[in-house]
């Protein structure tokens, strides 16, 4: 090795040593722009210590890069001499003539650098060391500008997102996210709103966290608890449900672009891919430390090859995050560098906010990853074998990991030889280790213009560092560079956050590079992220301390901020796909929560699937959404119909849109309609015994939507899972009470019960009709799919 | 023309007696303002009354189409310099060469222009076309010049084009939505180029994916009678949900989308039931008996819909992916412009024989050009180029048969009469009567409009 063990210690930030470690082990690599600042004289040295830590700080935010405003760059010699749209910044040895001193003394109010929103002016101290750097004739040492991809060193060093976590002080608490918040709401001027109500609290919460409404009895109990730990003990049960992982899993999947097909031109079935979806559901159940959730799925194989036989399973089901990238093309042996580039843009995305794909065919335009860069992690995947699951050339999948010990293989193998039978061995679609080597470089992509061979190794912007070299593929490695990364803590806390509130405080939870969003609390986020390492990368806490702060409490009514960046509210919701979905399930009593399992696919041997008659086939489930059969090249109905998650690239964050089609599924779908049903025949064998009360006078009047308190008496406690069978046929006002309770956790106001009596009386047909018609009303109601 | 809305007045009407319930709703709704899809006044006498919007994803090469350069092809192999943005930060685009097209030209009608070979059935319309060959964009990324194509802005999503259409002028027929997006799939920046963004949800595109049923559940389960009362009920409970929340676009949208889909289901079985059409009308835009999807496909749907009265209909000929971005290989332009040739110039007879050409503007565009340089002139694809590509209008108050601006010599940059998207969008709404300043809405403390700050009509375009 060509480095030395000093510079492998150096931290991330230090990138002039970056520069020269990676002179010293990329030796005959192209360096793309990379020039090393030669040796300073004593202006030099002036300029080092007093003004070039003034520009980084102070400018280059805006002035530094190929996008700098203006045109004007600070971060070369040449860009100042040069200067922007309005001429040379600097004039060497005369500070009066120089645009740049005008800006930084604030005299000319159409002229003032850093503006007064970015940071405003100067202290003196540092004018004067600018207005001394000036006189002395400006002497600058950067001769060309250091440059990874889309990015000069420089700018990359004080990128906010790449920085180190301030230390984490204190115990966490929600208190303390509710003052970060706060400030802001200061500063802007806006008055938070009021506490949602008890109801519209346990809704939030139960959707928010297992993706399904609460029962009435849940409603009943949570309204019932008056102690001021009522909804943290809330949180901490929703928290416990098995129900949470299928929720959050989801949300991990959506960002993975999970999917049971493979996405070729033939779109073959993934029949082990499961395994995989089960795992994510189950390790956000557990709580597994999300560094370690990470470093699982990148190499999961290599890191518990040598645990227990369960342990060392569990390892090889969590690569197939890797092995579900998607595949291309028609013989899709031939397209590896696409799938490489699937493989690397999404853990990219999905672990750091970083656009890695697009260094494949070039540097990156705007961001600090080189080609180089690109190919020295594309080796650890060329390094790696993937799950093969078959292509028009070749049907039948192959190279599926086996979850038992070769022994005990051979011992099935050979028995199913001897009784003539295929033998049946738990496999999972996952990867293993290769041949670990180096690859060449792919001149603007292509797999046939080969360049320099590149060492596999971490990316140079956060430090380059190679492989030790008892390395095997370097998954290994990768995946422990990933998970210490300040960057990955900011990308998790700031997914969670958006999974909680609708928004990440960085918008673009997907990109943290510089076309992304600037975070709208960038103190907070470090501060999340400091706590979420210290707390040992635990999911749960983080739910904990988020969804007890006063902000996650607010009602979602109007305030001073149409997009809610400040938070002054909550932002009302649509339900997901999935969580329509699995709503109609649950009310109508139809709902299986058990974990789905493998699809009903047309076995192996079968398969003749072609680009002409590619894989196509739509599963019924009564489990929850999450164990729907989802198609890349077709997407499931249903989810399209509500934007689902786009399972061919990452989706960070989904979009809502409302429809005319999305009406009609109300009006006309079959599975609507028998969900309906399914409601109407419940309420009607229950209906005594858990809406018996007639709204009165103690109720609140509720007109249409406005958030009732549940005031219910809290001596009609009956519980709908001990039914105790009426003798007769609920009124109209009782049947609706326990409609109303079931589909949205409260009871109908007076004009409500007047309005149902009404509909009862001209709708036609049989009692039966008339009530399973009501139920289509109700299920159709935006009150029902929005969440406050 | 199938001006329908007697019918949804008796849908409501026949509501409101049906069940007398809620009179005080339906009178409501049956008022001009509560209708987010009634009929607007345009500014002066619009010469379109529809539009059919024909978008082709990826950038196509305006020098291999519709800009014929013979001194491209002469300097082949010239080495130029330029400041281009999609070269100039790029080590390997050092050295920039001229690099010719791979088509012929040859002038095609009464007027003469000349179009590539690629294009020969929409090269046999060129008489009732004119041809732009100065357009220009601001934007050399694939998602920023697509959003920018749609809605007038290459970073922020705002209203799309089609949006803003159906907001000026609502729709002629209430039992189909008033802008229809037909499209395999989603092309870049995804569903933001047919939203509404900011103006009110109706006025979203609907979304038709080519196929056996392009939008599903259109068939009602009940009888008319009972869905018209649960339909009063739903309104009743979303209406005093919305009114609970004070103004929340998602929640109007929704409110409004029942009552479109009420109608559609009549109404779109009906658009996309191709049984009547002759032969020669399949035969003329390329389709099999019984085909339900291909671009021929969507140009005769494009043509059933204006004629029900949908106001703008956007056809996109394939996704974000495999399109006329040529970097690898300009040979995919062969199958990419035969996939939509005959179809387009099959449209556009379509609707000249039937006299829907005189009230229907046909626009075809890509969101750029490709460059006529490559980093070597040996290569075998062209990059993308925001500074000049070639579009197109016929039809609706269109000069026919006419050639408007020019390239340079060699197609790099638009030097005569430039046309900028954003004057490209001024022509378009100018045609349907609207003065593009004119035509805005306030949110969030400003005045929107889709030309932003920008934008002059093309006169010498309008006959």
């Amino acid at each position: 090795m060509m480095f030395s063990p000093r510079c492998v210690s150096l931290r991330y930030t230090d990138v002039m040593s970056i520069v020269r470690v990676a002179i010293g082990f990329l030796t005959g690599v192209a360096m793309c722009g990379w020039l090393v600042t030669p040796a300073c004289g004593q202006d030099d040295a002036f300029f080092e210590k007093q003004v070039r830590p003034i520009l980084v700080t102070h400018c280059y935010k805006c002035h530094a890069g190929a996008n700098s405003r203006g045109g004007l760059r600070l971060d070369t010699r040449a860009g100042w001499q040069k200067g922007g749209d309005t001429g040379p910044a600097v004039v060497p040895g005369k500070p009066d003539e120089s645009l740049l001193m005008q800006a930084v003394r604030y005299h000319d109010t159409d002229l003032q650098m850093p503006p007064p929103d970015a940071g405003g002016r100067l202290t003196d101290a540092e004018i004067d060391a600018l207005e001394k750097w000036v006189r002395l004739g400006a002497p600058d040492p950067r001769e060309s500008v250091e440059s990874i991809g889309g990015m000069s060193v420089e700018a990359a060093k004080s990128w906010w997102a790449f920085q180190p976590l301030p230390k984490a002080r204190g115990r966490a608490s929600a208190a303390a996210i509710d003052r970060f918040l706060d400030e802001k709401l200061r500063q802007q001027g806006i008055a938070s709103v009021a506490q949602a109500d008890k109801r519209t609290l346990i809704r939030r919460a139960t959707f928010d966290l297992t993706g399904l409404p609460p029962t009435p009895k849940d409603v009943e109990t949570f309204v019932a608890d008056g102690s001021a730990a009522a909804f943290a003990t809330l949180v901490d049960r929703l928290l416990a449900s098995p129900q949470y992982g299928v929720r959050y899993g989801r949300h991990w999947l959506d960002v993975v672009r999970y999917a049971d097909t493979a996405g070729e031109n033939s779109d073959r079935p993934l029949p082990h891919a499961w395994r995989y979806r089960n795992w994510v559901i189950d390790s956000f159940n557990r709580d597994v430390p999300f560094d370690e959730f990470t470093k699982l799925q990148l190499a999961g194989d290599i890191l518990r090859a040598q645990e227990p036989q369960d342990r060392k399973a569990e390892g090889i089901v969590a690569t197939g995050y890797l092995a579900v990238a998607r595949r291309f093309g028609h013989d899709i042996d031939h397209n590896l560098h696409l799938l490489y580039e699937d493989v690397i843009d999404n853990l990219g995305k999905s672990f750091l906010g970083l656009t890695t794909g697009c260094a494949r065919c070039h540097d990156h335009k705007y961001d600090p990853i080189s080609a180089e860069d690109y190919y020295a992690i594309a080796g650890i995947f060329d390094s790696t074998r993937f799950a093969f699951p078959g292509c028009e050339p070749r049907s039948q999948p192959y190279d599926l990991v086996p979850l038992i010990p070769a022994m005990e293989v051979d011992a099935i193998t050979k028995a199913a030889k001897r009784s003539g039978s295929k033998p049946v061995i738990p496999v999972a679609y996952a990867v293993a280790e290769k041949e670990p080597h180096d690859m060449q470089l792919q001149q603007g992509g292509d797999p046939e213009r080969r360049g320099d061979m590149v060492p596999r190794r971490w990316l140079s912007v956060f430090g380059g560092q190679p492989l030790p070299s008892n390395a095997g593929s370097g998954r290994r490695e990768l995946a422990g560079w990933i998970s210490q990364h300040p960057l990955f803590a900011r990308v998790v806390v700031n997914r969670v956050w958006q999974w909680h509130f609708g928004t990440g405080l960085v918008a673009t939870s997907n990109d943290f590079g510089s076309r992304g969003a600037a975070p709208s609390h960038p103190e907070l986020l470090d501060w999340l992220a400091s706590h979420f390492v210290a707390s040992g990368h635990r999911v749960k806490t983080l739910h904990r301390l988020i969804m007890n702060t006063k902000a996650y409490q607010r009602s979602s009514g109007n305030a001073l901020d149409p997009n809610n960046r400040w938070l002054a509210r909550f932002s009302r919701r649509r339900l997901s796909a999935e969580e329509i979905r699995d709503s109609l399930l649950f009310v109508s009593g139809q709902l299986d929560q058990e974990p789905g399992e493998a699809h009903p696919f047309p076995k192996e041997e079968t398969w003749k699937f072609t680009q002409h008659a590619p894989f196509n086939a739509v599963y019924d489930t009564n489990k929850r959404s999450v164990y729907l059969m989802v198609q890349r090249q077709r997407r499931h109905p249903f989810l399209a119909l509500f934007d689902g998650a786009d399972p061919n690239s990452s989706t960070g964050r989904r979009q809502v849109t409302t429809v005319p089609t999305q009406a009609l599924y109300f009006l006309n779908d079959p599975f609507f309609h028998k969900q309906a049903n399914g409601l109407a025949e419940r309420l009607e064998r229950t209906a005594s015994t858990w809406g018996l009360r007639a709204p009165s006078a103690s109720d609140s009047p509720v007109s249409g939507g406005e958030e009732p308190t549940n005031t219910r008496d809290p001596r009609d406690r009956e519980n709908e899972d001990n039914p105790a069978w009426g003798s007769e046929a609920p009124s109209t006002e009782a049947w609706l009470t326990a409609a109303f309770r079931v589909v949205f956790q409260r009871v109908p106001a007076a004009n409500e019960v007047k309005s149902a009596q009404q509909f009862f009386d001209k709708y036609p047909g049989s009692q039966a009709d008339k009530q399973r018609a009501y139920v289509r009303v109700l299920l159709a109601s935006s009150e029902f799919i929005y969440v406050e | 023309m199938g001006n329908s809305s007697p019918t949804r007045r008796c849908f409501l009407q026949s509501a409101v007696t049906g069940t007398a319930l809620f009179p005080g709703i339906m009178q409501q709704l049956l008022a001009a303002e509560g209708d987010p899809f009634a009929q607007r006044e345009p500014h002066h006498t619009p010469r379109a009354k529809n539009v059919i919007f024909l978008f082709m994803t990826g950038g196509v090469s305006h020098v291999d189409t519709f800009d014929p350069k013979p001194n491209l092809v002469r300097d082949h192999g010239k080495e130029i310099e330029l400041d281009h943005p999609e070269t100039k930060a790029r080590d390997d685009y050092r050295h920039l060469y001229l690099k010719r097209p791979q088509w012929s030209f040859r002038p095609y009608g009464e007027c003469g222009t000349e179009v590539s070979e690629l294009f020969p059935h929409v090269g046999s319309c060129m008489d009732d076309i004119a041809l732009i060959r100065s357009m220009h964009t601001g934007h050399s990324n694939h998602y920023n010049a697509t959003l920018g194509m749609h809605t007038g802005s290459y970073n922020v999503a705002r209203p799309s084009i089609g949006s803003w259409v159906s907001y000026g002028l609502g729709t002629m027929n209430q039992n189909l939505p008033g802008f229809v997006v037909i499209a395999p799939r989603q092309t870049y920046a995804g569903t933001q180029v047919y939203a509404s963004d900011f103006l009110p949800g109706a006025h979203q595109g609907t979304l038709v994916v080519p196929g056996v049923e392009p939008v599903a559940n259109v068939k009602p389960v009940t009888t008319r009678d009972r869905q018209m009362l649960e339909l009063a009920a739903i309104r009743r409970f979303n209406a005093a949900h919305l009114r609970a929340r004070g103004t929340d676009p998602q929640l109007s949208a929704r409110l409004k989308s029942f009552e479109t889909a009420f109608g559609m289901q009549m109404a779109v079985p009906d658009a996309f039931d191709f049984s009547k059409e002759s032969a020669a009308t399949f035969a003329s835009y390329g389709l099999q008996p019984g085909q339900t999807a291909g671009f021929g496909w969507q140009c005769l749907a494009a043509r059933r819909l204006i004629e029900r009265g949908v106001r703008f209909v956007e056809l996109i000929d394939t996704g974000s992916s495999n399109n006329w971005d040529a970097h690898g290989d300009m040979m995919t332009h062969v199958s990419l412009a035969k996939n939509v040739d005959q179809p387009i110039a099959a449209l556009l007879r379509d609707l000249k024989q039937r006299g829907m050409l005189e009230d229907t503007l046909v626009v075809w565009t890509s969101e750029f050009g490709r460059t006529p340089f490559n980093n070597s002139a040996d290569a075998k694809g062209r990059e993308h180029h925001p500074w000049a590509f070639s579009s197109w209008m016929a039809g609706a108050g269109i000069k026919p048969g006419i050639v408007h601006g020019a390239t340079d010599e060699h197609g790099l940059r638009a030097v005569e009469n430039p046309v900028h998207m954003h004057d490209f969008h001024a022509t378009i709404l100018h045609l349907m009567g609207f003065d593009h300043e004119r035509l805005t809405y306030r949110h969030a403390g400003r005045d929107y409009r889709l030309t932003d700050v920008a934008g002059d009509v093309v006169s010498e375009l309008i006959s």
